[in-house]
């Protein structure tokens, strides 16, 4: 069954010069469990294509049920630099929503 | 056991001054803690104090102790705030002024410096400070001529020695966010400056409630439109204990919510190695933080760890790095795509006449891909689409050329493609600068604390 991140997590991002960093917390554990073995640091990595120019990586915060991801060389040079209109990439998060995944069983 | 109740006043410069104004009305607070700056804030701030000396802080730290003062000198509430930016003294004194102005005689107004390093720049790179940057391991030389400002993030002895001296006020520039609820923990608490363990719990919970609103159920992801009048929103009011843990809430009779889904939320904001969150005063580890909910509105913060601070202190540096130039118009049915394709040739034929130069560019499509860009999302094509909007960036080493973007553009209300509308008025050219972030080495940096006592 294909279901959307979004179905399984809610999430918050924002920035820090040209690292966005992407929050995922799960609704409940069987969430997190699928969102543990599903969201890798290389599919987000690929899920945002051209927009994250540099390396993604993975951190897990269990009790909250939470994976933050960071994502350097994400914001165009940096919230002060960047041309995009979500130059904070305080909305980068919610494309991260949108990322379908498979869950197995 | 020990604790002190913490408000959150402020999040960010402009933020709404009256959660502040309700809170100290209402809630049981002893401290309300405000953050003003943010990483572009310093550069703004810096600027303004190069044109005039008297600047360089937040100016809303003034509407805002207007609002609360009274009420915080009344019920023995202090405030910690880092709205002196870049001009703590200035801030400093305004504070004093106002104090008289509001007939406040014995507040004692405190002024932490000691985190600006632009004057010792050349000194530091004498002493063998390489000021490298972090993320790129590029030399400060790249960028040298161009630095305008240069804040080292301090932590929060100074604050927590102007408590010890009896401060109602405490006015610092660039030290930490998590500092301005930090020094109220260890002067409350009696922490020591090396106990990591507490230091690490103090500042894992000083960021859950630093961006005010954001975990109060403001930009609640999972739930927004459960959260009860969010234009009345509540701030965050915090008891923290002498253990590390600590109970969240918000004033009563306020807008918003506190749920274990709204600080998760503000918990993995702006955070990057979550076992390692580096500070001044120590280093957090919040990956292994608990929340839960103890009451309506009412979350418990606990198992946050610590470690000690890290040898070096974080600087950040802002550059002048241009100027942004951008317009946006709007075309309509029919061909609207069609049409705005065409404002767009229109418009950089104009600038190609007047000789514009730019060294970044870029096209979104409001409504369709103005957060994304076509690196996530296609340009629209449909040409049914009643209305396209589009905006036009372009990043130029010069303000005169990111002026021509907006004039450039203009006659495309009288000249250019038919359906044209929403040009609107000139938009302020904006100087960029750059953020140079680097580190050095924590003896080099010493805060230095002054007090004024207000008098008749």
């Amino acid at each position: 069954m294909t279901r959307r991140v979004w179905d399984l997590a809610h999430g918050r991002s924002g920035d820090k010069g040209d690292v966005c960093n992407i929050g995922l917390i799960a609704r409940n554990a069987p969430a997190y469990e699928i969102l543990r073995r599903e969201v890798t640091a290389e599919r987000v990595k690929a899920h945002f294509g051209a927009m994250i120019k540099g390396a993604v990586e993975r951190y897990e915060l269990p009790n909250i049920r939470a994976l933050n991801f960071v994502c350097r060389g994400a914001l165009n040079g940096g919230g002060t630099l960047s041309l995009r209109s979500d130059h904070l990439g305080k909305v980068m998060y919610t494309w991260l929503l949108r990322m379908e995944i498979e869950e197995q069983g | 056991m020990k604790s002190v109740k913490l408000g959150t006043g402020l999040a960010f410069w402009g933020d709404s001054i009256r959660p502040a104004i309700e809170m100290v009305e209402r809630a049981d607070i002893e401290y309300l803690c405000c953050d003003h700056l943010a990483e572009l804030t310093m550069s703004i701030l810096s600027k303004q104090k190069s044109k005039n000396p008297e600047l360089g802080y937040t100016t809303d730290i003034i509407p805002f102790l207007r609002g609360v003062l009274v009420k915080c000198r009344e019920r023995g509430i202090r405030i910690v705030t880092n709205a002196g930016g870049a001009n703590p003294e200035s801030c400093g004194r305004q504070v004093v002024a106002l104090c008289k102005e509001l007939g406040l005689y014995g507040t004692r107004v405190a002024v932490v410096t000691g985190d600006d390093i632009m004057d010792r720049i050349d000194e530091l790179l004498d002493q063998g400070i390489a000021l490298e940057n972090i993320d790129t391991g590029r030399p400060l030389a790249d960028v040298r001529d161009r630095v305008t400002q240069a804040n080292v993030y301090i932590g929060c002895e100074g604050i927590v020695e102007a408590l010890e001296k009896g401060a109602h006020i405490v006015i610092c520039g660039r030290v930490t966010d998590a500092a301005l609820y930090l020094g109220p923990m260890r002067h409350e608490l009696g922490w020591a400056a090396d106990d990591w363990e507490m230091l690490g719990a103090g500042t894992g919970i000083a960021h859950c409630v630093e961006c005010g609103g954001q975990a109060t159920g403001g930009l609640y992801s999972a739930g927004w439109q459960d959260m009860p009048r969010l234009s009345s929103l509540g701030y965050p009011v915090t008891t923290v204990f002498e253990n590390g843990e600590a109970i969240m809430s918000k004033p009563p009779q306020t807008g918003g919510g506190v749920t274990v889904g709204t600080v998760s939320e503000q918990l993995v904001y702006e955070v990057l190695d979550p076992a390692n969150y580096l500070t001044a005063d120590s280093t957090a580890d919040v990956s292994q933080i608990k929340l839960d909910q103890v009451g309506t509105d009412r979350v418990r913060i606990s198992n946050i760890k610590g470690k000690p601070a890290p040898a070096t202190l974080k600087v950040n540096m802002g550059y002048r790095a241009g100027f942004v130039g951008e317009a946006q118009f709007t075309y309509t049915w029919p061909d609207a795509v069609k049409k705005a394709k065409a404002g767009l040739e229109f418009l950089a034929e104009r600038l190609a006449q007047v000789g514009f130069r730019a060294d970044e560019e870029r096209v979104e499509y409001i409504g369709r891909n103005s957060m994304w860009g076509p690196e996530l999302v296609s340009n629209p094509d449909d040409p049914e689409l009643p209305e396209v909007v589009v905006r036009y960036a372009a990043r130029c080493a010069s303000a005169a050329d990111a002026r021509k973007v907006f004039t450039e553009s203009v006659p495309l209300y009288n000249n250019g493609p038919a359906g044209a509308s929403g040009i609107g008025t000139r938009p302020p050219v904006k100087e960029l600068f750059g953020i140079w972030p680097c580190m050095i080495p924590r003896e080099f940096i010493t805060q230095k604390v002054e007090i004024e006592e207000v008098q008749p």
